[in-house]
């Protein structure tokens, strides 16, 4: 009964006629930049933050959120219509999604990813509903140095199951910590890194290091590598799936949202790995695994529903815990703690009409999707064949007046600048960005957590293995790193991803 | 021998090259006990982890001689792209959103090779508009479109 007058308490705050507007225009914008090529979630999440600064909390992660389910949805769009999917969970789609827009089945395509998207929503969106408070009670026992544990296994873990190398990631995570200690050090008051710059003294903003990588960087990114992409959109017939295809794409969407729920909540997981194993259990349990890269309505169905219910349910342990699992919820972090709010156990008791309006307008961003995105796939697709050479520069303008507006300082354009510099020199280094991002989120938390839990104990670092949940995490990571450094399993791994990419 | 600039040379050496910067520059804050952590405890642990870190890249590497290598680096979208970014942001303040928008534009559609002047100055002055409108006027934020 108790989640079903939480579920009530949200669903009135999220049905706010204010609030609904909000999730809309979020859910329309993140669809409208997710459909353009080369942007992913993460990138469109980059560039709409500014639109959010201005609202209330509530409103602001309200509309981040469908922000973020636009993106999603955006992306599968493009990968089904030009084999041309972003940065990463629509990769899966593109392989047989693809295939199908070139037999003349674009419209089911489209059509499949929308209706398995939606029920993954749904059943995802009541997993948080349940498992989320019984978490954050759970971590209301954890002390600083269980924290620590948490986090440092959470990190490993987004390296083990993050694709690229694996030393590079650890990199990229320490140079992101090291960006998280610029500013004065709340303990001991000193001006850290700050080079005698007093806007520095407040620490880097995440929005403007996300804007600059993101943004810019990725625009000149996709500058050099621009080719012409071929739209398939001319054989749009007929949007509603047969009771055939229903039929076939049910079983396909439910392995898919289970197995997409369960792999959202781990650290490092998410829509990407979640889409990936999903596209794999489908060649496995299938009949005919011979059809699959060629059109097969499973490999629509399973991964499309994999990662967007892993989308949602990656909210779980941003929620209750505190702590990112990856790059995008990273991003929702930084967002949350610029309008002072903190996420973690304490959010859902202190605010609990945030909170369970949150999770309300999940479900009710699901379902705008595919009453906005049924109709008017035809204007989306449409969107892809506006040229790029009008889109990037729109790109550009709104970055640079977004990062203004974070503190109202021509500065921050300069140090984007910059930022958007780097995520050009990670592009060509081969080192993904999110890692640094979620490096700089995590860092002052793992900083504080482990002086914390030092000073209660005079410096005795034995606290870490006395207490059983921090020696449980560190446990977990010491088989991670274990595994890591086993070459054998390391190449099955890279085979693994490899064999998928194909 | 001559070393190949792979990805990981150069990486691993800017890992080291960033690590050591901090470790020297950070070194004027106190690090303190574990049990008394200074300003400098946890950057100087971070600092050494990134020098361990690019080493390895770095030994790994010149001893594997493989890896991918960096490619072509575009110059021209490059530099007039991050030339048109840093210039809107000395302009803003001085000039206006006008101004520094027609700046960025142009000099973000310089940095493809396929350009028009007019598809161009069309574009440049619509883009700067409709986002003037879009932010100035719809959402209220505090940008001038010209000062003098």
């Amino acid at each position: 009964m108790d989640v079903l007058s939480n579920l009530w308490l949200g669903f009135s705050v999220a049905l706010s006629p204010w609030n609904l507007l909000y999730g809309f225009l979020g859910v329309l914008l993140g669809t409208i930049i997710g459909v353009l090529p080369g942007l992913g979630p993460v990138a469109t999440i980059s560039i709409l933050l500014p639109f959010t600064f201005g609202l209330a909390p509530q409103a602001a992660l309200i509309m981040l959120a469908g922000i973020y389910y636009g993106a999603q949805y955006g992306g599968s769009t493009t990968a089904i219509l030009i084999n041309l999917p972003g940065e990463s969970s629509s990769v899966v789609t593109a392989i047989d999604g693809n295939q199908m827009a070139r037999q003349g089945q674009a419209g089911l395509a489209l059509a499949t990813a929308a209706i398995a998207s939606f029920l993954a929503g749904t059943f995802a969106t009541l997993v948080i509903a349940v498992a989320a408070p019984a978490l954050a009670e759970a971590a209301l026992k954890f002390g600083p140095a269980d924290y620590f544990s948490l986090m440092v296994f959470g990190l490993i873990a987004a390296v083990l199951l993050a694709h690229g190398s694996v030393v590079k990631a650890i990199g990229m995570i320490l140079v992101g910590m090291l960006l998280g200690t610029v500013g004065i050090d709340v303990n001991t008051s000193v001006p850290r890194f700050t080079f005698g710059i007093p806007q520095f003294g407040d620490g880097m903003d995440f929005a403007v290091i996300a804007m600059g990588i993101f943004g810019i960087g990725e625009t000149i990114v996709n500058l050099e590598r621009s080719g012409t992409a071929r739209v398939y959109m001319e054989k749009i017939k007929s949007l509603w799936p047969r009771p055939r295809d229903l039929k076939a794409m049910l079983a396909p969407a439910a392995r898919g949202t289970l197995l997409g729920s369960a792999l959202g909540v781990l650290p490092g997981g998410g829509p990407v790995l979640a889409a990936f194993s999903a596209y794999a259990l489908e060649k496995k349990v299938s009949a005919q695994p011979e059809r699959f890269g060629k059109g097969a309505i499973e490999g629509v169905a399973g991964p499309e529903a994999a990662n967007n219910a892993a989308a949602q349910t990656s909210f779980i342990p941003l929620l209750t815990l505190g702590v990112p699992a990856n790059a995008v919820m990273a991003l929702m972090m930084g967002a949350l703690m610029m309008h002072r709010l903190h996420p973690g156990p304490q959010l859902m008791n202190d605010r609990p009409e945030l909170f369970w309006g949150l999770i309300a307008s999940m479900w009710i961003g699901n379902l705008m999707l595919v009453v906005l995105n049924l109709p008017l796939v035809g204007i989306w697709a449409k969107m892809l064949t506006v040229p790029y050479r009008f889109l990037y520069p729109a790109v550009l303008i709104i970055c640079c007046i977004g990062v203004y507006s974070v503190n109202n300082s021509a500065l921050d354009i300069l140090i984007a600048t910059l930022f958007g510099f780097v995520g050009y020199l990670l592009y060509r280094l081969k080192c993904e960005p999110a890692p640094l991002l979620l490096g700089f989120i995590l860092g002052p938390l793992i900083e504080e957590n482990l002086r914390r839990a030092l000073v209660i104990t005079q410096g005795n670092p034995m606290v870490f293995i006395e207490r059983p949940i921090s020696a449980t995490f560190l446990a977990l990571t010491l088989v991670l790193i274990v595994v890591l450094a086993a070459p054998m399993i390391r190449a099955g791994r890279e085979r693994v991803f490899k064999e998928e990419q194909a | 021998m001559k070393l190949r600039l792979s990805t990981d040379l150069v990486t691993g050496a800017l890992f080291m090259a960033l690590g050591a910067f901090a470790m020297v520059y950070g070194s004027r804050y106190a690090v303190g006990t574990a049990s008394r952590m200074g300003a400098g405890y946890f950057p100087l642990l971070i600092s050494s982890g990134l020098v361990l870190i690019g080493l390895v890249l770095l030994v790994r590497a010149i001893v594997s001689a493989s890896g991918d290598s960096i490619g072509a680096i575009g110059w021209r979208p490059l530099a007039l792209i991050l030339a048109g970014v840093a210039g809107f942001g000395l302009l803003i303040d001085r000039l206006g959103l006008l101004p520094a928008g027609i700046l960025l534009i142009v000099a973000a559609r310089l940095a493809d090779r396929e350009w028009g002047i007019v598809e161009t100055a069309l574009l440049a002055l619509g883009l700067t508009l409709g986002t003037a409108a879009l932010f100035l006027w719809g959402l209220g934020l505090p940008i001038k479109l010209l000062r003098y």
